[in-house]
């Protein structure tokens, strides 16, 4: 009995100076919380950006990290929820006392900590795409991923080239679809086009010829499709089914091969904006992305076994932003200075676009950074 | 017999602040954030463990009652009343001090609608629905009664999903402090956290003595009564529609103040709050909690919401849920924290201590 109890004691007396070496070694490395909805309904955003933060990570730390400091990433997973974002924010800034923080994935999330990351002087790079994220400007609050607003002006660029003037637009009802179908209203009256129709189907959709009968009634010249679920193929299946013979243009969201695969034969000629991850193979070699969308897609997809997507980008720039900024402002830059070194930063490559930071514009991309692609021998190719 | 009663609360009281002293003295107060948050999924807790446990009536709604109160009060008071200023009933609000003035984040000012008008009205918009609601569905029973619930939180989902008005997929933001009185304020500056703490324990108190008396009175007999046999409580005199539904009510008004309240902390409420998987995992912790047992309800509420609010249960949370509901119903339909199931425990401390006082009593025989 009192041998045991010796032992324990022992034991306890041993781990002691393990717990406080561990806090010792903390001193040399650079935290970064990332909070991500790897499950829930978000998961397509979340899982690959976890999965590129943490590759993105291992490479650093393994080329000895920044500035002679480690990497650590305290990945949570708030599977979509908004109270789990709070929490894990104010976990992540208070206790962990984290540099900066990577995500969430969705804006309602990101709109939720924003304020709370503010407050507690704490970097935060957004994945989500709403440009309220970003407006009004908090100090401290960034984000990667390019406007839905370019999205929708892109499309409008091509249409008026095509001659296009009556549209119909069919958008899922998730937050995605939504803020999508919001944009191209408001913007439709300065480019010049009429929405004659705007339909919103359920995002579980499996057919959708119901509410594309009611668009070929209207005789529209083109259609628009703004969602980021499977319903992207049907649309075009649909389309095809229904003889319907004018252009199909869908929004960012269709930048996965896997639905041009699902669509088939109906996919051929698919308009749609997108980041140049896509069509990284069929850049100039003298592209300032080239490089490194190459290098990314080829990591990705050896490491993983999947295809590489653009959300993962959007994990990949926020965390290539930071490590830049943390470069820049030198060995002991405490967050403001590193705040201040990412407003610098200007012609940065990532995955998303060229990113110039100002003070005023915490995004950085411009219209630019979207190319818009088409769909030809069942691959995406550069619309031209 | 008033002191007996009161003891579990004494001791309950005591354990907040014992909580509070250690997190502040090892200069750890951020743990009573998540402490807080799980405070007010408590009180949905304690109400369900009312209607669940002591009544008998299952509910896989009441995700949806906390998030009526959350998106009413988030909807009232996110309403920049500022350029609407002239028209008659803004007029009348801002003298009869229903609004607050302040300034947000960016410097903008803005003229809100009070917490407590917000309050009042999603208590009894959210006391209305359940009355309205409840009376057709709990003259289900059983699987009819668990499915209509269950439909009316899926149809709830589906509205603050899909309505503009609440923010549909990203719900709202940027939602004001609840200041109460005497400088007291329910917001999640980490200047106000332990005065947070409080406000969630008192109102958890609260809840629970009153819930104790109702348990312990006619009415709490006569729910117990309609928990058993609502033939026999039928036959004995007891007005079952009637407290079934007033029980039911009662329920949702817990669920709707904790949203409230939690909204106003967390500054933010999204749609996840309404989901089913929430409801779930409500229905799980009454069951592992012991069903008709407040105390085990309130213990494993705290418990098991602080774990998954610091993402101890990572991405295996609703896994987690899940299963302890399978595990408790195949194995311990009685819930986890029953006298019944610790007596292997205290038998065997029984033995140990009487093991102890028999070597005891040799060891003293031997000096004598």
């Amino acid at each position: 009995m009192s041998l045991k109890k010796i032992f324990i004691v022992m034991m306890c007396a041993c781990l002691i100076p393990a717990a406080f070496s561990c806090k010792k070694q903390s001193g040399e490395t650079i935290k970064i919380g990332a909070i991500f909805s790897v499950t829930g309904p978000a998961s397509f955003l979340g899982s690959p950006e976890a999965k590129t933060a943490k590759m993105m990570i291992d490479e650093i730390n393994g080329k000895g990290g920044v500035n002679g400091k480690e990497l650590k990433l305290i990945v949570k997973d708030s599977a979509g929820s908004p109270e789990k974002a709070i929490s894990f924010a104010k976990q992540l800034i208070e206790e962990d006392k984290v540099f900066a923080i990577i995500g969430p994935s969705t804006s309602g999330e990101s709109m939720k900590i924003k304020s709370i990351c503010e407050e507690g002087k704490t970097i935060l790079i957004s994945c989500a795409a709403a440009e309220v994220i970003v407006n009004p400007v908090a100090s401290y609050v960034f984000k990667s991923p390019q406007n839905d607003r370019f999205a929708a002006q892109k499309i409008y660029e091509v249409m008026k080239k095509m001659g296009i003037t009556r549209i119909g637009v069919v958008s899922s009802n998730d937050g995605f679809g939504l803020a999508g179908k919001g944009q191209l209203e408001k913007l439709a009256p300065a480019s010049g086009i009429t929405i004659l129709i705007s339909e919103v189907y359920d995002k579980k959709a499996t057919d959708l010829t119901g509410v594309l009968t009611k668009l070929k009634a209207k005789n529209v010249q083109a259609v628009v499709n703004w969602s980021i679920v499977p319903a992207q193929s049907i649309v075009a299946k649909n389309m095809k089914q229904l003889n319907m013979k004018v252009p199909l243009f869908q929004s960012h969201g269709f930048g996965n091969i896997k639905y041009v695969k699902e669509a088939g034969e109906a996919a051929e000629g698919i308009i749609f904006p997108a980041g140049r991850l896509l069509i990284a193979d069929s850049l100039p070699d003298n592209h300032p992305q080239k490089a490194l969308l190459m290098k990314y897609k080829n990591d990705y997809e050896s490491k993983y076994g999947e295809d590489a997507s653009t959300f993962g980008g959007h994990a990949y720039d926020s965390l290539l932003i930071l490590v830049e900024a943390i470069k820049k402002a030198g060995a002991d830059a405490d967050k403001e200075k590193v705040r201040d070194a990412i407003e610098d930063l200007k012609g940065l490559a990532g995955t998303g676009g060229i990113f110039n930071f100002s003070a005023t514009d915490h995004n950085g991309l411009d219209i630019n950074a979207f190319e818009m692609l088409t769909v030809k021998g069942g691959k995406f190719v550069k619309y031209e | 017999m008033a002191m007996k009663k009161y003891s579990p609360v004494l001791a309950l009281v005591i354990c907040v602040i014992i909580l509070q002293a250690i997190a502040s003295l090892a200069g750890r107060e951020y743990y009573l954030t998540q402490l807080t948050m799980s405070a007010y999924y408590c009180l949905v807790i304690l109400g369900l463990t009312v209607l669940m446990g002591y009544t008998g009536q299952i509910s896989l709604g009441h995700a949806a009652f906390f998030a009526m109160g959350g998106y009413t009060t988030a909807v009232m008071t996110t309403r920049n009343l500022i350029e609407m200023q002239g028209s008659a009933a803004v007029d009348l609000a801002v003298r009869l001090g229903l609004t607050v003035t302040e300034k947000n984040a960016y410097g903008v000012e803005i003229l809100h609608l009070s917490p407590w008008v917000s309050l009042v009205t999603a208590v009894c918009l959210t006391a209305a629905v359940a009355f309205f609601i409840g009376i057709p569905i709990l003259k289900l029973k059983g699987h009819y009664l668990a499915m209509a619930t269950l439909g009316f939180g899926i149809i709830i989902y589906r509205i603050v999903l899909g309505s503009r008005i609440f923010g549909e997929a990203d719900g709202i933001s940027d939602i004001p402090q609840f200041a109460l009185a005497g400088g007291l304020a329910v917001s999640g500056d980490p200047a106000l956290r332990v005065q947070n703490y409080y406000i969630a324990a008192v109102l958890v108190v609260a809840g629970v003595v009153l819930l104790m008396n109702l348990v312990d009175s006619r009415v709490g007999r006569a729910l117990r009564s309609i928990h058993g046999s609502e033939e026999a409580a039928n036959a004995m005199g007891v007005n079952v529609a009637r407290y079934k539904l007033l029980v039911f009510v009662l329920s949702a008004v817990f669920a709707c103040i904790a949203g409230v309240f939690l909204t106003h902390f967390n500054g933010g409420v999204g749609p996840s709050e309404a989901d089913v998987m929430k409801s779930v995992s409500y229905l799980a912790i009454v069951a592992v909690g012991g069903m008709a047992n407040l105390w085990g309800a309130l213990v494993m509420g705290i418990l098991l919401n602080y774990l998954s609010l610091r993402g101890y249960f990572g991405s295996y949370d609703e896994f987690v849920f899940g299963s302890i509901l399978i595990v408790i119903m195949l194995f311990f339909p009685n819930g986890l924290l029953k006298m019944e199931n610790f007596r292997w425990l205290s038998d065997a401390a029984a033995r140990v201590i009487n093991s102890y006082r028999a070597r005891g009593g040799e060891g003293k025989d031997g000096l004598s």
